[in-house]
């Protein structure tokens, strides 16, 4: 696993957002630094030291070259930094807050109940990224901080016309009086991800632990529709909305028809998750009728559909191309099942703390 | 609650399809008719209808808004101009008993462009907006004038990096320069392959020779551009038609699984033909016939040949945004993404219009390659090429599914205002349809497979179907 979190020293009193900037493995100029930039003096095996501005800091447990143009943000009083943004990886998410007003079944990030205003650093974080990435916002509940969140999208997309964002939230919080905001961001750079689980208000509400939300995000995803919003559609598969999933796929095609992709999504076992996954995994190898199904039916209305986190060899072979390797390099693992398995190149595996009985009855390719 | 309007149309099974304005469908029976009709919709009936998208309680409202999106994607878009057929020679070294296109004979003069048509036509393209420009070469034979070509590639070349070039030829008379034009990555082929060898001797070369100098040069293009560079069509005469199983294995035997079955043209030469009128009915029984032939063929093969038409319509039954194939959308508006011209250096909006307008029926020209195009003139053909007001068309459960084809309109009938249902292009269409939801409600493992391919989908059953009783 790469660690996102990283241990330090620093003489520095307050928090700071920092670039580093090692150069090893440049082979060019040097290029212009900025005054967030820090630059890599003496490395040894346990510590790279780095300086920039009046700052000192020295990071522990790192290889100095697989950190050049990450941005850190410092805690100095705790002595770490998180890497905001890893400078080689297309998979850098911004946590907006922990807050969040609902409480899902197996959420993987379990909100918390106070908030701190990370967005002015983060705009640091974003103008210091790399060229031509995507950003992920996430929580929590980014929108429950949605004036905030739309005027720094609306800068950042503004100051760094080769960066796009995906934002994951629960459209619970728009209203038509947002569709003015939405209207001067680029929305052509803006990935809005959205779960729906059922089609069913009953259990898409039972999921997320909140009466009233199915007809909320169907409001919601109805004026990111009016506002020309790129919309990416998640639903993780799970024991209580498996049965309705071929309903849910019906409701995409004629009730959301305007969602750029639906990801139909593996259970990941971590937070909520791993605390309720034996009542929530559900075998996609021996029940995958309803999945085949649902995803048959959206193809054909021509919705963008695809399986995401599903291993290919618990796939029927003709389902496999709609399953691109999904999880993020630094969460992925394989079992000791797939060593020489043809398939391993374009699969995208298992989630690092997925149970080593993975629950597939039907695994390997035959 | 508010039900869109519904359109239906009796199986010959004993239940109806039905459709709404979006392209929303289901099956049917006739007592939900009879409910529908008399305005006594059960709460069941009022559950499947809104389920199936059919209703909204408030202008506005979330099903309100996916309706519209849904009506919207079902018309197609104006685009940018990307897409032009040149045609630089009318001279051809072929005499085929059909051709669709009035070819002059190879020897005649005054049938190429000249240069001040060629250097109109580059400035035509220089003023393109790009940066995707497809230039479609048509004749006559293309290749007699590769100096042409070679003009016109490299200037498109040179303003657009990502220009893609189809040169339509016969491939019969092929040197190491026609080679070398088509030999280039962007660069394709499409050729005319009239099914097995007596039909395209018959139809096309009328000496086995030659037929045999053709096959060999198929063979060729195959092997030196690669079997994805190279297309070909099968044109059918309904009255003598090649043996199916030669025609599919002529093709697959050359790597193509997309045959597009072309009726001979009432156009150009072909018109000059008797014209039988129950061509049309003989048509579509034969057309129908070779889609069962397909559904069996490709069960026993494993290998999944498609008609591409049907394919077409099929993708268009189930989806929207199927608009790639000019000849069947809606609105079908002139001059908006693609405009062909002649080797005189006039503007036609199809190649069936050059072709009316050669024959002296109508003068369908749109404008000169040096003047540009005449838009009054586009206005009139738009303001027929459109079926969502059609006064037959509002009323068929097909209309989102369907086209509009105002030039064969013309060429066959010489006016437009028609009864729709009379007309080749709306009794050619009513029977994909009707084909297209035979095959699609099919149980049979056959069918199905084969649907589930030519849709683009894993596989195909009940559920792809709403049934309402």
């Amino acid at each position: 696993m790469i660690p996102l979190r990283l241990k330090i020293e620093t003489d520095a009193i307050d928090p700071y957002v920092v670039r580093l900037r090692s150069f090893e493995g440049v082979a060019h100029d040097t290029p212009t630094l900025s005054s967030f930039d820090a630059v890599l003096g003496n490395a040894t095996g346990e510590s790279a030291d780095f300086s920039g501005g009046e700052r000192t800091l020295r990071v522990f447990g790192i290889d100095a070259s697989d950190v050049n143009g990450d941005v850190l943000f410092v805690v100095p009083r705790r002595g770490t930094a998180h890497r905001l943004i890893r400078a080689n990886s297309r998979h850098n998410t911004l946590l907006v807050t922990e807050r969040c007003d609902q409480l899902c079944l197996m959420c993987s990030q379990p909100p918390k109940k106070q908030h701190v205003d990370m967005l002015p650093y983060f705009e640091t974080a974003v103008l210091l990224s790399p060229e031509n990435t995507t950003i992920g916002l996430s929580g929590g509940e980014p929108t429950l901080f949605k004036s905030e969140l739309l005027e720094f999208l609306r800068r950042m997309l503004a100051a760094r016309p080769d960066i796009d964002f995906h934002v994951l939230t629960n459209a619970q919080h728009f209203d038509r009086d947002d569709l003015a905001k939405l209207g001067e961001l680029d929305l052509n750079r803006v990935l809005w991800g959205v779960p729906v689980y059922s089609s069913d208000p009953y259990v898409h509400d039972g999921i997320v632990a909140k009466p009233g939300a199915f007809d909320k995000v169907r409001e919601g995803l109805s004026i990111l529709c009016q506002a020309g919003a790129k919309i990416e559609l998640r639903t993780v598969l799970m024991k209580p909305n498996a049965a309705g999933l071929a309903d849910l796929a019906g409701f995409v095609t004629t009730s959301l028809p305007f969602v750029d992709k639906w990801a139909i999504m593996q259970l990941e076992n971590i937070g909520y998750g791993r605390q309720n996954w034996d009542s929530l995994f559900f075998d996609s190898s021996r029940g995958f009728d309803t999945v085949g199904k649902a995803l048959d039916l959206a193809i054909s209305r021509g919705i963008n559909a695809m399986l995401y986190n599903f291993p290919l060899c618990t796939l029927p072979p003709n389902y496999r191309p709609f399953a691109p390797s999904t999880i993020s390099d630094w969460k992925r693992t394989y079992v000791s099942e797939c060593a020489g398995c043809g398939l391993l190149d374009d699969c995208g595996g298992f989630f690092e703390w997925h149970p080593k009985a993975h629950g597939y009855e039907r695994f390997g390719v035959t | 609650m508010t039900v869109w309007p519904l359109k239906f149309r009796d199986l010959p099974n004993g239940t109806l399809l039905f459709s709404d304005d979006a392209g929303g469908f289901f099956l049917g029976s006739g007592e939900f008719l009879g409910r529908y009709a008399r305005d006594a919709l059960s709460p069941d009936d009022l559950r499947f209808l809104r389920g199936n998208g059919h209703t909204f309680e408030r202008e506005g409202d979330p099903d309100w808004t996916s309706f519209a999106y849904r009506w919207a994607g079902r018309q197609s878009k104006q685009q940018e101009l990307s897409y032009l057929i040149l045609v630089p020679t009318l001279r051809c070294n072929l005499t085929c008993g059909y051709c669709q296109v009035s070819r002059a004979p190879e020897a005649a003069r005054g049938f190429d462009w000249s240069n001040e048509t060629l250097n109109a036509s580059l400035d035509f393209i220089g003023n393109l907006k790009g940066p995707d420009i497809k230039i479609e070469f048509q004749g006559g034979e293309p290749l007699l004038r590769v100096d042409l070509l070679e003009q016109i590639r490299a200037f498109t070349r040179s303003k657009f990096p990502r220009s893609q070039f189809v040169v339509c030829t016969n491939l019969q008379r092929m040197g190491e320069v026609e080679w070398a034009f088509l030999d280039q990555p962007d660069t394709f082929v499409s050729t005319s392959l009239d099914g097995n060898h007596e039909t395209h001797t018959r139809q096309r070369t009328g000496d086995g020779l030659a037929t045999d100098t053709f096959f060999g040069n198929m063979a060729e293009a195959v092997r030196r551009l690669g079997p994805g560079k190279v297309s070909a069509l099968p044109t059918i005469d309904v009255e003598r038609p090649p043996d199916f199983e030669d025609l599919v294995e002529n093709f697959e035997h050359y790597g193509i699984q997309s045959i597009y079955l072309r009726p001979i043209n009432h156009q150009g030469f072909a018109r000059r033909r008797k014209n039988e009128p129950n061509a049309i009915a003989r048509w579509n029984a034969l057309h129908s016939d070779f889609v069962d032939f397909l559904i069996i063929r490709n069960h026993r093969t494993g290998r999944y040949v498609e008609e591409y038409y049907f394919s077409q319509c099929l993708r268009r039954f189930l989806r929207s945004g199927t608009d790639d194939h000019v000849d069947l959308r809606n609105p079908n508006f002139s001059a908006s993404d693609y405009i062909v011209v002649d080797h005189d250096g006039q503007l036609y909006p199809t190649d069936e219009a050059r072709m009316l307008s050669r024959i002296g029926r109508v003068d369908l020209s749109i404008g000169t390659v040096a003047s540009g195009v005449d838009q009054k003139k586009v206005q009139l053909l738009n303001s027929a090429s459109i079926n969502n007001f059609d006064a037959d068309c509002i009323h068929c459960v097909y209309q989102p599914f369907c086209g509009t084809d105002v030039v064969d309109d013309l060429s066959r009938d010489g006016h437009i205002d028609l009864i729709r249902s009379e007309t080749w292009f709306c009794r050619r269409h009513i029977s994909l349809f009707d084909k297209v939801v035979e095959v699609m409600t099919r149980r049979d493992d056959a069918a199905r497979q084969s649907v589930a391919k030519w849709a683009g989908v894993p596989s195909w059953g009940d559920h792809m179907v709403p049934v309402h009783a």
